[in-house]
């Protein structure tokens, strides 16, 4: 049938697909910020004993040199203990080990939404005296957690329940995160950014040699990747505008792929370079807990998980960093949620006006990096612009814009 | 941006229309200009017909495993084919001249059954839980303190990690 619309302009289709991915990154900051401002309303000095502060638990009374050189050794160990669990990963994924990899990640993806999630929910029904009773809230809990992994990792679910669940396990382990004292988070995120930057740039970063392993054996990779959906218009319901050529592999394949690479949105091919920041990190996220609490199983387990998280992490979590999925629709990996939200999270526990600036920062710096991305079609780090933007503006705003708008509104001359 | 403008232009020629499955409804009736073409709720982004069969069988069993709520992702993933059916009364019982040539039943009864038992499953539990929650300490007594969440919680230690 004939078509009788105006042409959409650059602006309708490119704009789209930059909300496509705002939105979601948004949410997950917004779901952080609240469960932070809810739950953390007590400050609360005890400190979390987990990988991230094995080198150094803070506390109130050290200065701040003490604190910053704990902090900066605490990121370094944390930094390694990623990097050696990428190339683990990349071993691994070298070794064909692809299906038990798979398995395993979808058992420590239901620890975490069960586990992890199930912890929040207790907080919240504590806070808020919620008369549930524990059959119901059982029922319910396992069913979320059993539904998110199928939806992540095993089989074909609506996409709005895929995009949803990515949301809430970037918003889970994120919360986590800003458990953790100050300075570390600070350190750690700078310390993350830089990580990125070099694994998925340098010629021998393992992210790097993750994709390239990938495309010469032409595999798909499964991912804990948030790809957006793909802008459609109304008469080609399977190409998006964007380009999305970056790799050769995809050329050779474009053609075959058109209908069935929108149906990849799990099984995507590796477009975005990863690092195995997310499945280490979620092996580090169950270490910690289950280092806490039961000390006997942390010895196998933490082995046990390594491999399959890190293997898991560079199939299947991309993180961070950015590309062009075969559909050509953009992809975020589920790391740059995490840090993004760590990043705004930290911020609301000082007050809400650096939320504001440090949301702005961020959104900017992905921006920045959508436009890169178009302009070097290639697979890029998203963490390093927004971080560096979201920690300058945290700090300006916090010993700079304060004192003045305070200031401000104390004389009632603005504000 | 030069090169998704070039892009769209490549997509008239290259796009392949998406009707390689046609949904039984479609040829049947022209005047719903609206049929859809694809079984499931993502378009041209969701499964084709054959592979909706086993997606919706799957989803069907996989629920018995206390799992209610995957009958629910059921109705709601394949909610054109609940929706459009109710409007073609016919196809109701599942015209199984189009689909496969076995006896097998189409996907369309287990999305159906999918619907009843997730509905008569939230009955169950939503009465349970209201009656928990409203009635209180006044009709259980003492085991309303027992099973209450958060004084299960504080038993447990459950929330001791941070």
């Amino acid at each position: 049938m004939a078509q009788n619309q105006r042409p959409k302009s650059l602006l309708d289709s490119l704009g789209e697909e930059i909300i496509r991915i705002l939105t979601p990154v948004s949410i997950c900051m917004l779901l952080v910020v609240l469960l932070v401002s809810i739950l953390n309303s007590s400050s609360s000095l005890s400190v979390t004993s987990s990988i991230a502060t094995i080198a150094y638990s803070e506390t109130g009374s050290d200065s701040s040199w003490d604190k910053f050189i704990g902090a900066l050794l605490n990121s370094l160990v944390f930094v390694a203990v990623v990097t050696v669990a990428t190339f683990i990963l990349v071993l691994f994924f070298y070794l064909k080990c692809s299906k038990f990899l798979k398995i395993y990640m979808g058992f420590s993806s239901f620890v975490v939404l069960g586990f992890m999630g199930g912890e929040i929910a207790l907080f919240l029904i504590e806070e808020f005296s919620v008369p549930v009773d524990c059959i119901t809230f059982l029922v319910l809990l396992f069913n979320f957690a059993v539904i998110g992994v199928l939806a992540v990792f095993m089989s074909k679910m609506p996409i709005i329940v895929t995009q949803g669940y990515l949301v809430l396990i970037g918003m889970l382990v994120a919360y986590w995160f800003t458990l953790l004292p100050e300075w570390t988070t600070w350190v750690l995120l700078v310390a993350m950014a830089l990580y990125d930057l070099a694994a998925v740039l340098l010629p021998v970063g393992p992210l790097r040699l993750l994709v390239e392993l990938a495309m010469s054996r032409d595999e798909d990779i499964p991912a804990l990747v948030y790809e957006a959906r793909p802008v459609t218009h109304h008469d080609s319901a399977s190409r998006p505008v964007q380009t999305r050529i970056w790799r050769e592999r995809q050329n050779a394949r474009l053609d075959s792929e058109d209908s069935s690479s929108l149906n990849s949105d799990l099984n995507s091919t590796v477009s975005i370079v990863q690092s195995s920041h997310n499945g280490a990190r979620i092996a580090r996220v169950e270490e910690g807990q289950v280092s806490q609490r039961d000390a006997e199983l942390s010895a196998p387990l933490i082995d046990h998980r390594m491999d399959a998280q890190d293997g898991m992490s560079t199939e299947s979590l991309m993180l961070e960093g950015m590309g062009l999925g075969s559909s050509g629709a953009i992809k975020l990996g589920l790391g740059d949620f995490i840090f993004y939200s760590v990043l705004v999270g930290r911020a609301a526990m000082y007050d809400f006006m650096t939320v504001y600036a440090c949301y702005l920062a961020i959104v900017a710096g992905l921006g920045i990096t959508l436009m890169l991305l178009a302009l070097y079609q290639k697979a890029l780090p998203a963490l390093p612009v927004s971080i560096a933007l979201g920690v300058l503006f945290y700090f300006l705003t916090r010993f700079l814009l304060e004192v003045f708008i305070v200031q401000c509104s104390l004389n009632l001359l603005m504000f | 941006m030069e090169a998704s403008q070039s892009q769209a232009s490549a997509n008239a020629a290259l796009n392949p229309h998406p009707n390689p499955n046609s949904n039984y409804t479609n040829n049947s009736n022209s005047i719903l200009s609206s049929t859809p073409v694809w079984p499931t709720i993502d378009g041209p982004l969701g499964l084709s017909e054959e592979e909706s069969l086993s997606y919706a069988r799957r989803f069907y069993k996989f629920g018995y495993a206390l799992l209610p709520f995957l009958w629910a992702v059921n109705c709601f993933y394949f909610w054109p084919v609940l929706r459009h059916s109710r409007s073609f009364p016919r196809l109701r019982p599942c015209d199984r001249r189009l689909l496969a040539p076995k006896s097998a039943p189409c996907a369309l009864e287990y999305v159906v059954s999918s619907a009843i038992g997730f509905s008569v499953f939230s009955v169950i539990l939503s009465s349970w839980a209201l009656t928990f929650a409203i009635g209180g300490e006044h009709l259980f007594g003492s085991t309303w303190d027992q099973l209450v969440m958060y004084n299960v919680a504080d038993r447990l230690g459950l929330t001791g990690w941070s």
